[in-house]
């Protein structure tokens, strides 16, 4: 009977400081923030309550559209350039010869690196007068290339692609890398002996098997896209002309910026919602194909 | 034969080439870290033709570089000790034991990976406003501990279940009480598992950007990449300044990563997947 009781007590006292620390710094800001996004509210002084009016603004911005429209755009950046890359690498860099560590070290590297500095080398890079890229053009003969490639709304948010397309290539390879190891060697050799062999091997053998990882990355690339926030904060602000607002930039930006507390909570509520819908989005996609 | 020689060479070499290009960033970073400002632009591929040490020194003193270290040390060091210690002895208590809650407390961790952390930059200064604890090492080391738990948790915990059941039972005849089996025997056991959690929590105390931009305000509280994102705002015409400075701040995760790779490459993976 005592054992029961200690059994007990000892479940709960350790469960409880992660337990406190998790409600109180995540779940609970959460839902005042659902609860804020009713008020106008300015950070000091009084909370007026507003009901719906926050979300149906947020409904109406033209400029909420244009970031959600900018994290999708980030979101096929992620399918359809580090996904394919990081493939198609995997499928080369299989051996365990330095060479090819080599290669897997470097192209991890840029994920330890604090998006900061990512943000800031790669904004020198940009530069429009000192950036190395307009001066390779220059030294290339290719002037009329030249762009203001983060100063230019037409073009912005394409040059924000590469930065973060360089930046998150490496886990999918290794991920990708995992998976193709896995495959068993009775496959290879059942492959040989039916003679297939390059590109038939790969579409009837290799990408079947390794699909499921496959699908594992693109969900990866949806939840992952709302992270870039550090570096087009670092890179661009969300501007020009709002041209690179990101969602969680407009939150910010909203918030912080004009203090519109109120306003900010609902834009967080939404981009929570959002993403949750996105999440079970793909959830869904990936079952109903597993069948 | 010859032909297959020729075009796994062929890989190799395009492949190489790709890596390069990769790293190109990091090492046009360090060489310009190097050069006068009238050659950071004017010369930008080549290398330096005169080796500047001195910038270094200058980019430490100008940014107070060592105050701001210091509080990332501080910072990250603290939110690491708590991510490990109460991440571990949830863990503990998840893989070991039965009880009527666990199915909801596992599935409420699980529903702390699906957030997107940006999103609680807002309610969390509110709270945190509230409380006072904006402008103090808490209002950085709370977050950061709280976001890291769930996947703490969950790494520890599938690394437990893997330990035979007999393990606690022999500690159990020995006369041992549950927390000098927690302490005894499952933390030492579980130190591979808790190695890449603390890498990878330690790499993301250290880069984190976004929290301290919201929470710290204050000049002697900022860390790294805080006090380096004023880089980007105020000297970003001194170049050989920022590159140093640069420098400075991403060599230790450098070192760190040649260390540590394979946890860390298989730390993501795993938390990228489960994330």
């Amino acid at each position: 009977m005592t054992s029961t009781v200690r059994t007990r007590r000892f479940i709960v006292i350790g469960l409880l400081p992660a337990l406190l620390l998790f409600s109180f710094f995540v779940i609970i800001p959460i839902i005042w923030s659902a609860y804020y996004g009713f008020f106008d509210w300015k950070g000091i002084g009084t909370a007026k309550f507003i009901g719906f009016d926050n979300y149906s603004e947020i409904i109406h911005d033209e400029v909420f559209w244009r970031s959600l429209k900018n994290n999708m755009l980030v979101v096929a950046a992620s399918v359809f350039g580090q996904v394919p890359i990081a493939l198609v690498l995997a499928l080369l860099l299989l051996k365990n010869s330095w060479i090819h560590k080599f290669i897997r070290t470097a192209v991890f590297m840029p994920m330890v690196l604090s998006s900061v500095v990512v943000g800031i080398i790669w904004g020198y890079i940009y530069h429009p007068e000192i950036g190395i890229l307009n001066f390779l053009l220059d030294s290339l003969g290719l002037e009329s290339w030249k762009r203001q490639w983060l100063g230019d709304p037409a073009v912005s948010m394409y040059s924000l692609m590469v930065p973060i397309i360089w930046n998150y290539i490496g886990p999918y390879l290794i991920m990708f890398i995992a998976a193709l190891h896995n495959i068993p060697s009775e496959m290879d050799d059942a492959a040989k002996i039916d003679g297939a062999k390059g590109s038939r091997k790969l579409f009837s053998l290799t990408l079947p098997l390794i699909w499921d990882t496959i699908k594992v990355a693109v969900v990866l690339c949806i939840s992952g896209s709302l992270k870039s926030f550090d570096l087009i904060y670092i890179m661009t602000g969300g501007g020009p002309a709002h041209s690179t607002e990101l969602l969680a930039s407009y939150m910010y930006n909203n918030t912080f910026a004009i203090y519109r507390f109120g306003y900010g909570s609902a834009v967080s509520t939404a981009i929570i919602i959002i993403s949750l819908f996105l999440i079970a989005g793909s959830q869904y996609l990936m079952k109903s194909k597993n069948r | 034969m010859l032909q297959r020689r020729f075009s796994s060479g062929l890989a190799n070499g395009l492949m190489t080439l790709y890596a390069l290009v990769t790293l190109y960033p990091l090492f046009w970073l360090f060489t310009s870290a190097f050069k006068s400002n009238e050659e950071f632009y004017s010369r930008p591929f080549q290398l330096p033709t005169t080796w500047h040490w001195d910038s270094f020194s200058r980019a430490w003193k100008v940014s107070d570089m060592g105050t701001s270290m210091f509080n990332s040390i501080i910072v990250t060091g603290a939110s690491l000790v708590l991510t490990l210690i109460i991440g571990a002895l949830a863990a503990y208590i998840l893989s070991r034991f039965q009880f009527r809650l666990k199915l909801a407390v596992m599935g409420l961790f699980l529903l702390g990976m699906l957030i997107p952390v940006h999103s609680t930059l807002v309610p969390l200064f509110i709270v945190m406003n509230k409380i006072d604890l904006l402008n103090t090492y808490g209002a950085l080391i709370f977050p950061y501990v709280a976001f890291e738990l769930p996947i703490a948790i969950f790494i520890i915990q599938a690394y437990m279940n893997t330990f035979p059941k007999e393990i606690e039972e022999a500690a159990h005849l020995d006369g041992m009480g549950y927390w000098g089996t927690f302490l005894k025997i499952m933390l030492p056991l579980s130190a591979p598992a808790l190695s890449t959690v603390g890498i990878l929590a330690l790499l993301r105390f250290w880069n984190d950007f976004s929290f301290a931009l919201v929470f710290i305000s204050k000049p002697e509280l900022k860390t790294l990449p805080l006090s380096l994102s004023q880089f980007a705002t105020g000297y970003m015409t001194d170049y050989e300044l920022t590159m140093a400075a640069l420098t400075i701040a991403v060599i230790p995760t450098i070192i760190l990563y040649l260390i540590f790779q394979r946890s860390i490459m298989q730390g993501m993976v795993a938390g990228a997947v489960k994330g």
